[in-house]
């Protein structure tokens, strides 16, 4: 174990960074500069969490890189316990780029009540980063709320026309999931509590409660409930496009970056493991859903006229196969979505942010209003088809990589299903080649004269750019820190991840 | 067989001779210095507040009537601090109102007095006088305005309920006394086999529980509450919420562990259909409101059915989480009712209508984040005192087994959830489209105000020293 907290000053540094952006009310410059030096520094320490290698076999004989334990409401249980693997470092390392970034996104575009929405938004950057790291459940549970309440007030106070709507829509969906799972969480802690007469919440000594099978399926449901909610899984996607479309560009980066991206990773890393036999079962379940979600989302998207809409739906659609990804559960498939969980967050962050700064621009996002941009704006048009021909799944670009793994793994387990996830893929083409030609091709209907990319805008793309370019060159040492920590003898006791 | 100490009575005697001070002082007093009244009052509290710290009073009970022990002395702290509280928001409020006289600061006392011989009664005419002093204190305070229809509305309402739950107190303690042949509770409540005396034994609970629902305002019996919670001068609005409820739940709370098995078997099952009576209309009548201390009010019945959730899992827990509940109730309630006194629409009205917070969060973001916090607390979203309450009472509920109860409180949660977002919402998200608010905090509703912040986040993020104090007050009447 160790004892300096430095997973634990990654995870708090934001919040005390919201706190003193506050210090700042009148003085909008200062807070955004403090913002970005926050996160940047935050980003810098994330970095230095590479040069670790893992060698720490507790809890649960894991692969570790960092596991940081303290002790915080003992009476009840409850430890404040950090842990760091592959996955998380990955993610994490997600999270403070595109918390940085969103910094710059919003420099602009934010003109009102700028200390509060550095706030919200770092505030926010401690819960999502507080959910990748947490393995006491109790302590992810409050990350996991946590990271709902500054969102809330993001969409709601800097949103777009039908703003409170929206706003409102994704906090009685995401919380109310949340309270159930927040039931089971409670059932499943006195069931083990009444099994091993220890009172705890660690995610590690939790796994060891047998259940019979109904209770399993019941404690099941109700986290995934929660999680499918935050993916979100057809048929509860329903919150999404209102607050992606109602959200500010930053809002919605971090929505389609890093809180679709919780759910995922608490599907893998709580649910799965804590309930391996009823997940066995639903394993049917989530595989269809996930491919409905492919089809429908991308079905829907087809019909879009809202930019921001047609990408919101492009991103419930990939999520889909995430999900899929998650539901055959072998070593290729499990990698090929979190690695896909990375490549949507680069791609679809860069499709929200180049629109937000086209909305800033010619205060519409209309597929009608536009048109011919690739004469008036040929820089923004030149990355708008890198990032959309990405989201497609270009070879050589970073989706391609883990749709491909997915597929291939799937199609070894469950061939209808890769093929139907395919032919998945091909609506994405057939959407994302409407959006391009009603966009940047045909007839130009915006007036010359509108500036180019700033210097500032090219500062947040090219990270992105390189990312994507990076991981779909060179995937190798991304997927070699997801497979060691996939590869732990017992991450889920009785559903072994099979290598085909 | 008991000493006389009266060092053991301290905290009472205390508060009668400050509550008589300060009549005085009221009656004689031709020209009184500014805050002499004022400061009067805050100092018993304070001193009391401390002497029920500092001095244990010991196991036995005073004359075989008061308790004195860990239990009563936690609440009594939590009574006097409620008060004090009560009393700084009114510092202001009640110059503005022209109610601040010495009746105003004295059965404000007196009213504490009531609340701690509630709470620590072990024979049931002393429960019974505390009760009388309790709500004969409140009928005044809630009519201190009398040239506001709205305050004798809501004191007429409190009154002839009052009136009502006193007489089925009564009956109840004399069916009480016929069953047992003894007024002393530990006694009475413990020796309930002899089966002659078993349909009277039940009655007058059934009374007494009916009479404690009229105070704590379970469904059905809480009616009176938005009237009187809209009406009431809003400091009183404050200690009615987190005194005068937390002190009967707090006598209620004794009946029920001493209870005997067979008296809990058969009292356990109306308890749970009024605590899922009071969760679901509490929350549900509160969806409808328009205006905002209305709302509270329905919220706060909703937050007494997670407390009688609590107090129905006291078997499995002794009482842990619905004590820690209600600490927490009383902070975040006191927040958001102290945040409330502070805002007026002219000097002489509150601010009540919802559509009238509409862009408080800019023209006034000090009141408008700290009753968001109150309110994210009420709602049950950490790292707030109220989500460890929430969690505590989840946790003790589904230990004592009752998972209808528990999903109902899940299901009722979500309702809240809405109630309190919407006001947020009005808050941050709406224009301002109304003239700005005549308000300011006042110095002492500011240290109140930051000492309320302080604890509701304290007892969100560390709850282990208060929890420590709380099993040591169940320790202290468990048998």
């Amino acid at each position: 174990m160790n004892t300096s907290p430095l997973l634990g000053t990654i995870v708090f540094l934001p919040l005390f960074g919201a706190l003193a952006a506050l210090l700042y009310w009148h003085n909008e410059r200062t807070c955004r500069l403090l913002a970005l030096t926050v996160m940047l520094a935050d980003l810098v320490l994330v970095l230095f969490l590479f040069t670790l290698t893992p060698h720490f076999r507790e809890p649960a004989g894991g692969n570790w890189l960092r596991v940081e334990d303290f002790s915080w409401m003992d009476a009840l249980g409850i430890r404040f316990t950090l842990a760091l693997d592959g996955i998380s470092l990955m993610l994490i390392l997600l999270t403070t780029v595109i918390g940085a970034l969103t910094v710059l996104i919003s420099w602009n575009e934010i003109k009102e009540h700028v200390a509060a929405f550095h706030f919200f938004l770092l505030a926010m950057m401690t819960g999502v980063l507080g959910v990748f790291l947490a393995m006491d459940v109790f302590l992810f549970y409050l990350f996991w709320e946590l990271q709902s309440i500054p969102m809330f007030f993001l969409i709601g106070i800097w949103g777009h026309e039908r703003r409170i709507y929206a706003a409102v829509k994704f906090a009685l969906f995401t919380i109310s999931g949340s309270l159930v799972m927040f039931l089971a969480l409670l059932g499943l802690h006195l069931l083990h509590a009444r099994q091993s007469g220890e009172t705890t919440f660690a995610l590690h000594q939790l796994i060891q409660t047998s259940f019979n099978l109904p209770l399993e399926l019941t404690f099941f449901a109700a986290f995934a409930l929660a999680f499918a909610i935050k993916i979100p899984m057809f048929p509860l996607h329903t919150w999404l496009p209102d607050a992606h479309t109602e959200a500010p560009t930053a809002g919605s980066v971090i929505l389609a970056g890093l809180l679709l991206k919780t759910g995922v990773y608490a599907l893998l890393r709580f649910a799965f493991p804590l309930f391996p036999h009823a997940a066995q079962l639903f394993t049917p379940l989530l595989l269809i859903l996930g491919l409905t979600g492919i089809f429908y989302a991308g079905w829907i998207a087809l019909a879009q006229t809202d930019l921001k809409r047609l990408v919101a739906y492009s991103s419930i659609s990939h999520m889909g196969l995430i999900i899929v990804g998650i539901a055959v559960w072998n070593l290729t498939t499990l990698s090929g979505s979190l690695l896909q969980m990375i490549n949507h967050g680069i791609t679809t962050s860069a499709l929200f942010i180049l629109i937000g700064m086209l909305d800033e621009r010619l205060h519409t996002r209309r597929l009608s209003d536009l048109g011919g941009l690739w004469k008036t704006l040929p820089v923004w048009s030149g990355f708008f088809l890198f990032f959309s021909l990405a989201s497609i799944g270009l070879p050589g670009l970073n989706n391609f990589v883990g749709e491909m793994l997915i597929l291939i793994g799937t199609f070894t387990r469950q061939p209808w299903a890769a093929a139907a996830g395919f032919i998945g893929l091909l609506l994405t083409v057939v959407y994302v080649m409407r959006m391009l030609r009603e966009s940047i091709w045909g007839e130009a209907r915006i007036s010359p004269g509108i500036a180019d990319l700033t210097g500032r805008e090219l500062t947040i793309l090219i990270p992105l750019t390189v990312g994507a370019l990076w991981l779909g060159l060179h995937p190798g040492p991304a997927l070699e820190l997801f497979g060691t920590a996939l590869t732990v003898p017992d991450l889920v006791k009785g559903l072994p991840i099979l290598t085909p | 067989m008991t000493e006389l100490s009266w060092k053991s009575v301290f905290f009472q005697l205390l508060l009668a001779a400050g509550g008589i001070t300060i009549f005085t002082a009221g009656a004689l007093l031709k020209n009184k210095p500014k805050h002499l009244l004022f400061g009067l009052a805050t100092g018993t509290v304070l001193c009391a507040a401390i002497a029920a710290f500092l001095i244990d009073g010991g196991r036995a009970p005073f004359f075989q009537m008061l308790d004195v022990g860990d239990y009563a002395r936690f609440f009594n702290v939590l009574f006097a601090m409620a008060a004090l509280f009560a009393l700084l928001f009114s510092h202001r409020h009640a110059g503005l109102r022209r109610v601040a006289g010495d009746e105003f600061y004295g059965l404000m006392i007196l009213a504490v007095l009531g609340m701690s011989l509630v709470a620590g009664a072990t024979q049931w005419l002393v429960f019974f006088l505390g009760f009388e002093l309790l709500s004969l204190s409140f009928y005044i305070l809630i009519a201190m305005r009398r040239d506001a229809p709205s305050g004798i509305e809501a004191a007429l309402k409190y009154l002839i309920m009052g009136m009502v739950s006193s007489g089925f107190l009564a009956f109840g303690i004399a069916m009480f006394y016929a069953a047992t042949g003894t007024l002393d509770m530990p006694v009475g409540l413990t020796a309930t086999k002899s089966t002659g005396s078993a349909t009277g034994m039940l009655l007058s609970l059934g009374l007494i529980l009916t009479a404690a629902g009229f105070k704590i305002s379970l469904v059905p019996f809480h009616l009176w509450t938005p009237d009187v919670y809209q009406g009431a001068p809003t400091p009183v609005t404050a200690l009615l919420t987190a005194g005068s409820k937390i002190a009967v739940f707090a006598g209620l709370l004794r009946i029920l562990i001493l209870s005997s098995n067979w008296l809990w078997e058969r009292s356990a099952p109306v308890l749970w259909m009024l605590a899922a009576a009071t969760l679901l209309i509490g929350s549900v009548t509160a969806l409808a409101q328009t205006r905002v201390k209305r709302l509270l009010a329905y919220s706060s019945v909703a937050q007494m059915g997670y407390a009688v959730m609590g107090a129905l899992s006291v078997r499995a827990d002794g009482g842990l989480a619905v004590i820690f509940y209600f600490t927490a109730y009383a902070l975040m309630d006191l927040g958001a009712f102290g945040v409330i006194a502070t805002l007026c629409a002219s000097p002489e009205s509150d601010l009540d209508a919802l559509d009238s917070y509409r862009g408080l969060g800019y023209s006034h973001p000090w009141q408008a984040a700290l009753l968001s916090i109150c309110l994210l607390s009420l709602a049950g979203l950490p790292p707030t005192a109220g989500f460890i309450g929430k969690f505590m009472v989840f946790k003790a509920v589904l230990q004592a087994g009752y998972f209808v109860l528990a999903m109902i409180g899940i299901a009722s949660a979500i309702l809240s959830l809405y109630v309190y977002l919407k006001v947020i919402v009005v808050m941050f998200m709406k224009p301002n489209t109304v003239t700005a608010v005549t308000s300011g905090f006042g110095t002492a509703a500011r240290l109140a105000l930051a000492m309320i912040l302080c604890g509701v986040l304290w007892a969100g993020v560390f709850p282990s020293p208060l929890q420590t104090l709380i099993s040591r007050a169940i320790a202290a009447i468990s048998i």
